[in-house]
């Protein structure tokens, strides 16, 4: 009785602007979700209907596309590849900035302000003018087509740091002082108190890190730049152009398959992702 | 009060030295916590930081790198009057005046409907933001199959009689900086909607009841009280994106241009002639230089914002 007058309540307050409201929206969903469909539907086609009709539906479903781009590429070592990469970037960054985050928020130490103060200033820099001197530092240590390349370098990096400091600064101070008086160490506090109380600042950190180096094309391009090395992207940039038409459809089929682990992912956790990638809390 | 602890735990000593080297002990562990991340700075930031400036004045090659030549100031010269550089930072002007433009114009209209509707909300923006997380390389690979002359848009337009007939437009002057913003806007709006739709929850909801209360309508309000308390917002937008723009690599290089931009250089970026100039000609201290170049204008062109947008809006 109640829910069905909330809904007749509903109904009578939607006016013909709110209609309109929604169909704009609605276009605007169609338009982006378009290229995804077009990338699934093209997957499932035969390459010389590709090359005729691109939009149409398949005339008949194959997977042709799929068998076919396991045949011609190592597709799981590309994901292996990609997952070690991000896995240990991943992990380094949440351990290394949690670590630097607690120190710079809860440990009073002489030049801490300044050192922070100077990280603060080194964020500032474009990464582009670093991408040639690292490029002959990593040359040189001879790292070049090896993981280490992209790993180290990436270990840990001072927007994390200063994420997770941000978030540490709200915890309060007493929890750690009680710990201390009570004799727990710098080390058992972090363990025990602060990683748990910790854990949104690091669920972004680890989204960032991780869907970064997911999607990274260029540090493998310059890094990792030969077949046993390739990640998932390099990996489809280069099979891109070794792939005739009437095969195209293995293109969409490996774009597929790169791109529905973490669709999946997101639609799960998607409140996470976008509060990770716009940094804003969306509560309304 | 650390002090006082401190001189009384070694009261032989200076005061003043005394409660340094005390607050250093006792502050021992965040040395510790935050050694991981100055050793790799030290290492993979301040020497690139150093190197990128002593390899501007050499001649340098990876393969030999005993044979660089000192060239003095002659790798900044040819920098600042290499026409192919310049070809770059104005490909990139281009692409960014229509993305920037198009990209949180959208955001904007998407956030304030979003605003309006009761139910939903969630849903539209999930699916908004679903390009926001897939990749370039998947997403260039795409737009660049839907755009091209045998594509769904062109034959759409050629339908609707839009089109005479396919555009090759890889091969024009400046179409290929406008393709590329318009799909990269369709990748990205998504973050504006999103954080322009969280300062509009941030809007104290008493402004809109006075203006109703004067008599102001819809359009009104959004012009005279949601958009200026948006600047915060905006401003943050564009400062990140023109750093991001600028900057710009994938995009290009993964539709299917080579490191140069084409034959005629018409979508050549910045980063993708330094990279040029370092991994096809072995110009390593000229590409350097190079990115210094765009480093000292991002850095300039940021300052500008805030001093001309931001001291506006306080």
């Amino acid at each position: 009785m109640l829910i069905k007058e909330g809904a007749v309540e509903k109904l009578k307050r939607v006016s013909p602007s709110q209609v309109l409201t929604y169909l704009i929206l609605t276009l605007g969903a169609i338009v982006v979700v378009y290229p995804f469909f077009f990338m699934v539907n093209n997957s499932v086609k035969t390459g010389r209907e590709i090359l005729h009709s691109s939009w149409s539906l398949p005339s008949k479903i194959t997977f042709t596309g799929y068998t076919g781009v396991f045949e011609e590429l190592d597709v799981l070592l590309l994901f292996k590849n990609s997952l070690i990469l991000a896995v240990s970037i991943t992990l380094l960054n949440a351990l290394l900035s949690a670590l630097a985050g607690y120190a710079f928020a809860k440990i009073p130490f002489p030049g801490r302000g300044r050192i922070f103060g100077f990280m603060l200033l080194t964020m500032m820099i474009p990464g582009v003018l670093f991408l040639i001197p690292t490029y002959v530092l990593i040359y040189n240590i001879g790292w070049v087509g090896r993981y280490e390349a992209l790993i180290i370098p990436s270990a840990v990096s001072v927007f994390n740091i200063f994420l997770v400091r941000q978030f540490m600064v709200g915890i309060p101070d007493e929890l750690v002082e009680a710990a201390r008086i009570d004799g727990a160490g710098e080390i058992r506090i972090f363990l025990r108190i602060i990683l748990p109380l910790a854990r949104p600042a690091l669920a972004t950190v680890a989204i960032l890190t991780f869907m970064g180096s997911w999607n990274d094309f260029f540090g493998p391009l310059l890094y990792l730049n030969r077949p046993d090395r390739w990640t998932l992207q390099l990996g489809l940039l280069q099979f891109r152009g070794t792939v005739p038409g009437e095969n195209s459809e293995q293109i969409w089929a490996l774009t597929t398959l790169i791109t529905l682990p973490i669709v999946v992912v997101y639609f799960f956790i998607q409140e996470q992702f976008v509060k990770a990638f716009a940094n804003v809390s969306l509560s309304k | 009060m650390t002090s006082l602890s401190a001189a009384h735990d070694t009261p032989l000593a200076a005061p003043g030295r005394a409660s340094l080297w005390f607050r250093v002990r006792r502050g021992a562990w965040g040395y510790v916590f935050v050694s991981p991340w100055v050793l790799l700075y030290l290492v993979f930031g301040l020497y690139p930081l150093a190197l990128s400036f002593y390899l501007t004045f050499f001649d340098y090659s990876f393969v030999n790198p005993e044979n660089r030549a000192f060239v003095g100031i002659g790798n900044w010269v040819q920098g600042i009057t290499d026409p192919l550089y310049w070809r770059g930072i104005w490909n990139i002007v281009l692409n960014q005046a229509v993305f920037i433009t198009l990209k949180n114009g959208i955001g904007l209209i998407t956030a304030a409907l979003l605003f309006r509707i009761t139910w939903g909300a969630r849903f539209f923006r999930t699916i908004y933001f679903l390009p926001v997380i897939t990749s370039t390389v998947v997403l260039m690979t795409i737009g660049d199959n839907i755009a091209s002359p045998g594509g769904p848009v062109q034959r759409w337009m050629i339908d609707a009689g839009i089109l005479d007939q396919p555009v090759f437009w890889k091969t024009y002057d400046t179409l290929p900086m406008i393709v590329i913003a318009l799909i990269n806007t369709w990748k990205w709006f998504g973050i504006s909607t999103v954080i322009l739709l969280a300062g509009m929850y941030g809007i104290d909801p008493r402004l809109y009841e006075a203006a109703a209360v004067d008599g102001a309508r819809g359009w009104d309000m959004f012009r005279r009280i949601t958009l200026p308390m948006l600047r915060p917002q905006l401003f943050f937008l564009l400062v990140v994106d023109v750093i991001n723009g600028l900057q710009m690599f994938t995009e290009v290089f993964s539709i299917g241009f080579s490191i140069y931009g084409g034959v005629n250089n018409q979508a050549l970026t910045p980063v993708l002639y330094l990279y040029a100039q370092a991994f096809d000609r072995a110009n390593v201290g000229y590409a350097s230089t190079l990115g210094l170049l765009l480093a000292f204008l991002i850095a300039g062109l940021t300052a500008l914002q805030f001093r001309f947008i931001r001291s506006d809006a306080d």
